[in-house]
């Protein structure tokens, strides 16, 4: 079919789809996300093709293949799918296709080695819904990720796609904001803004040209919703975003992509010329006189274009430097123009908020919080991957419930979120709830809703050092707060961690802070202080083990920590002196090594690839 | 450091030029382009695109020095992103950093003296739970140690 | 015109819808250091962050920057707090850190009282080295004289103006007016023998037919005859022998 031309022809197009669709037709999900395609799911996909190509199985059994976005646990790919079956295969390398074949999709059996394998019980767990990583999680943002073909806006619509748009289109544009003001969806970019509060200034303003825009400049180390939905279910972003468009009056939208992000931009990309061909997106969409289109712009690598006004004058076409906002952008945004601009998670809730209501979405997540919330949850945790879950849910929860714990049995010793606005919460306030205020009383906040886990082998400094030299890369250089103020931060962090802090250098580190968060220009500076400040708060015994004992307690700090060689458990197998760029690890072979520690750069190779964990660091 | 060599044949960037709108919002586009094309922005495409543009070749220049995904000197046959978002700096990035840096013999954000390597950091390519990641010429690595990076890298490089 | 009152530090002044709240208070005698911004330059300001005021509204409070902050109906600036004063410290002392060697920064920053640097100072080098970064002349070179010569390049600490490539630039006309208007006097314009050097790039000067003194660089008399249409003829007299 072409052009839908109304909004009873797009219903009947579902039907039509429905009908030719095989849902009991055995179906091969391979995940296509990048962390999947680096661990070569595309061979994993190359093998099924080809195998069914050589059985003939289309006559005996008839297989689909289908590519999907990425299904979020990461951690475990190339992940497989089986439907109807409702298998997941984790680990799934190209010589395992024959056997998934042979006794899953023909046979109906289970291949137990490849399913999910609990590490406590020990149990096996084949079912998809049933394994822990999933079976807490309630998928509102990533409904369609890993179930349908990001590149198929059939697919979307056979899965429900586009009845959102079609019931707005029926609504007053009034009425819409109403609609989403009152299920009390906040902007999932980070400061958490009310989406409708934003839409109704918009449209409230005076003006024959208006933008909507979307932010998926997602860069917060450690956070990739963003990455995932803009990969693996591109129509809801743009759904979202014609939904938005039409409340507010906006004929032109525009993505704001990632530079590092290439898989979504190329899916994003075939998703808006599909919606074109459709007629969902350009003059007159499905019939109604409601015209509206959206453009790319890719971003060319600079955090500061998350911010705001950074990201507008890029896309304008500069240098994407921040502007003073004492003018909201929802007045002067875009070219000078009224424009709402929300992060990727944000539109993607739009469609289901307008089909299923506000009260439902208001049901879930906590009084100031509404709906879920997607979390990418990584570091020093066992299960790492995209979770979906209504706000509110403790950090606790997140990391032990969701996350089976901190890797290798190690204690559980903060959590850093919010990226480089953020801070670290210490174990102590695990439990916690996580929403947009909770974060914020605590002194981190929620920003696009990365959380990181650390473990007792994590140096408090040198993560707050770390951030800071983040933020000193990326300071845009406007204002002298952030310019000038952070690198002389990053100093004085790197005098405390190699040994030459100072008592008076906390204060200096406070006054610095305080400077930052009161004097710079844009919300970059004005957050940049947030992970020194928390960890200072949190942690300054830490930092004082470093001022006045000369230690790093975790291990981390290179000038602070000395290698050595564990003569209990060094079998003398010659490896990590074989290995030592230094060549100053001796002894004989089957007897105790030594490491001159005059000559060690403290590079890590030896514990690197001891087997015996005898590499020991004090 | 290779040879800069003037590109005197302007239609070379032309051909990048005409694909797309002219309109400022174009430009951050058609450099990357021309990043991609000729592994650097060159000086003559930046004036070539401001004279067609009719944008002044100061705001251009500005433009490539601000954007890291733009480099104003030739880069490397190939280019290794180490990822040092948190999580692959919690899992040792630093350590896959400082392994290539010596073995390599070049600084980050350097370009090898044969020309081969360039060696740059990203923040975070969102792939942290295969961390810590290391990206030759585009394709990923995951959980990279530092006595294996330079294996990988020459496996991948040799074919 | 829209009038509006602001108050400002306890006193009621009526000022024009979209002033900036350090104009009203120049004009009303209050004193706000300020070294990015001027007046006749619209895309000036927002960046040194030394004119940093209280704004109270709506009863919250914020540091703003009064150089770019519209007066507005219920506004109340306080421009001599301990918050305004403990930042602009601050902001002063990295400023002084930055550029040790400016005559204007240290002047300001003893004004409140800083005369030392507690961190590592910047090693001073090459045309950077009483430059604050402001932007002042980027702006008074695209805004006021409308050729783009230079841009602020580079980001963070390594923010500076420059030309392309930091080599002569193609359009620059020698007009010298990102150099009068730098706040810090860190842009080097030099004479002699009837021609002026400045952004590497050496200008021939036009004499005047009186008194003989080099007065305009000869692009810049180009630039204003193909903007203007004024005669040529114009010229051959600097302004002191024109009338």
């Amino acid at each position: 079919m072409g052009v839908i031309n109304s909004i009873e022809q797009l219903e009947e197009y579902r039907r039509e789809l429905a009908a030719t669709a095989k849902p009991d037709l055995p179906t091969v999900l391979v995940c296509f996300g990048t962390g999947c395609q680096a661990n070569g799911s595309r061979l994993v996909a190359n093998a099924f093709m080809e195998i069914i190509k050589e059985q003939g199985l289309q006559v005996d059994v008839n297989i689909g293949i289908k590519t999907t976005g990425c299904h979020g646990y990461c951690e475990n790919g190339p992940l497989v799918a089986l439907r109807p079956q409702d298998i997941l295969y984790l680990k799934v390398k190209p010589e395992d296709v024959p056997e998934i074949v042979e006794e899953s999709v023909k046979g109906g059996r289970i291949v137990e080695r490849l399913v999910y394998r609990d590490k406590v019980t020990d149990e096996i767990v084949p079912r998809y819904s049933e394994i822990p990583f999933y079976k807490h999680q309630l998928r509102i943002a990533l409904r369609h990720i890993g179930t349908i073909d990001p590149t198929s806006i059939d697919d979307y619509i056979l899965a429900g796609g586009y009845a959102g748009l079609a019931k707005a289109l029926r609504m007053e544009p009034e009425d819409i904001i109403s609609e989403v003001e009152r299920s009390g969806l906040r902007g999932r970019g980070g400061a958490g803004f009310p989406t409708g509060t934003k839409w109704r200034s918009c449209a409230a303003v005076d003006s024959d040209v208006r933008y909507v825009m979307c932010n998926g400049d997602e860069g917060d180390p450690g956070a990739f919703m963003d990455r995932s939905i803009m990969e693996g279910d591109p129509h809801a972003v743009i759904e979202g975003m014609i939904i938005g468009a039409y409340a507010v009056g906006s004929r032109q939208g525009y993505i704001y992509v990632r530079d590092e992000y290439p898989l979504a931009i190329r899916n994003l990309t075939t998703a808006i010329e599909a919606a074109r061909e459709k007629g969902l997106l350009g003059e007159n969409i499905l019939g109604t006189g409601f015209s509206f289109d959206i453009k790319i712009s890719r971003g060319g690598g600079a955090f500061v274009c998350g911010e705001s006004s950074a990201l507008m004058r890029s896309v304008e076409g500069n240098v994407g430097e921040p502007r003073a906002k004492y003018i909201r952008s929802v007045e002067r945004g875009l070219y000078n123009k009224p424009t709402v601009l929300n992060n990727v998670e944000t539109w993607a809730n739009v469609p289901e908020i307008i089909l299923k209501g506000a009260e439902w979405y208001a049901s879930m997540g906590t009084e100031g919080s509404k709906g879920t919330k997607v979390f990418s949850l990584v570091g020093k945790v066992n299960n790492t991957g995209l979770v979906e879950v209504p706000m509110g849910i403790s950090i606790r929860e997140l990391v032990e419930n969701i996350g089976g714990g901190v890797l290798g049995g190690k204690k559980f010793k903060a959590v850093q979120t919010g990226g480089p606005s953020g801070g670290c919460i210490p174990e102590r306030l695990a439990d916690l709830p996580i929403d947009f205020d909770s974060l914020t009383e605590a002194g981190s906040m929620m920003g696009s809703g990365g959380i990181i886990v650390m473990d007792e082998d994590t140096c408090m400094v040198d993560v707050a050092k770390y951030f800071t030299g983040f933020l000193v890369e990326e300071s845009c250089g406007k204002c002298t707060p952030c310019r000038d103020g952070l690198p002389r931060i990053y100093d004085l962090l790197t005098e405390v961690t190699e040994g030459r802090g100072r008592e008076e250098h906390l204060d200096m580190l406070e006054e610095l802070c305080d400077l930052l968060t009161w004097g710079a220009l844009c919300g970059l500076g004005t957050s940049a202080a947030n992970p020194v400040l928390s960890t200072v708060k949190y942690f300054r015994d830490e930092y004082e083990a470093h001022i006045r004992d000369k230690k790093c307690p975790a291990g981390v700090c290179k000038a602070l920590i000395t290698y050595s060689i564990d003569p209990e458990a060094c079998t003398g197998c010659r490896l990590c002196a074989k290995n030592c760029p230094q060549n100053c690890i001796t002894g004989k072979r089957k007897e105790a090594h030594v490491i001159d520690t005059s000559k060690c750069i403290k590079c890590g190779v030896c514990k690197d690839v001891c087997a015996f964990d005898a590499v020991r660091i004090s | 450091m290779k040879e800069m060599t003037q590109i005197q044949d302007v239609s070379r960037f032309d051909r990048i030029i005409d694909r797309y709108e002219r309109s400022e919002e174009s430009l951050l586009a058609i450099l990357q382009d021309f990043q991609r094309e000729f592994h650097y922005v060159p000086e003559e495409g930046i004036r070539r695109l401001s004279e067609v543009m009719g944008v002044p070749a100061s705001k251009i220049y500005a433009m490539g020095t601000f954007y890291k995904a733009l480099s104003l000197t030739p880069r490397g046959r190939h280019t290794i992103k180490v990822c040092t978002g948190t999580a692959c700096h919690l899992k040792g990035a630093p350590q896959i950093l400082e392994t290539l840096e010596r073995e390599l013999r070049v600084k980050r954000n350097g370009t090898t003296e044969d020309g081969e390597f360039t060696l740059e950091c990203v923040n975070c390519v969102g792939a942290c739970a295969m961390a810590p990641v290391t990206l030759v010429d585009e394709v990923y690595h995951g959980k990279t140690r530092p006595s294996k990076v330079m294996d990988i890298v020459r496996k991948q490089v040799e074919g | 015109m829209e009038k509006i009152s602001v108050v400002i530090d306890g006193r009621t002044f009526e000022a024009e819808k979209d002033t900036c709240v350090l104009e009203v208070a120049r004009r009303n005698g209050i004193y706000i250091p300020s070294l990015c911004y001027n007046s006749e330059v619209t895309s000036s300001g927002g960046s040194c962050r030394v004119c940093l005021v209280e704004a109270h509204q709506g009863g919250r409070m914020r540091l703003v920057t009064s150089c770019n902050y519209p007066v507005r109906k219920g506004l109340e600036v306080k421009t001599d707090t301990p918050l305004v004063h403990r930042i602009r410290r601050g902001v002063l002392e990295l400023l002084l850190a930055r550029v040790p060697d400016s005559e204007v920064i240290r002047e300001m920053a003893a004004a409140e009282g800083v005369t030392e640097v507690r961190f590592r100072k910047d090693e001073g080098e090459n045309e950077r080295y009483k430059c604050i970064a402001c932007a002042l002349c980027v702006n008074v070179c695209a805004e006021v004289v409308g050729v783009h010569a230079i841009a602020m390049v580079e980001r963070g600490a390594d923010k500076k103006p420059a030309t392309p490539y930091n080599k002569p630039s193609d359009v620059c006309i020698g007009c010298g007016a990102c150099a009068y208007a730098c706040p810090t006097g860190a842009i080097e314009l030099k004479e002699k023998d009837g021609v002026r050097r400045i952004w590497h790039k050496d200008f021939k000067m036009v004499r005047c037919s009186v008194c003989g003194t080099p007065y305009i660089p000869e692009a810049q008399v180009d630039w204003i005859v193909s903007k203007t249409g004024k005669d040529r003829s114009f010229f051959d007299k600097c302004p002191d022998h024109r009338f």
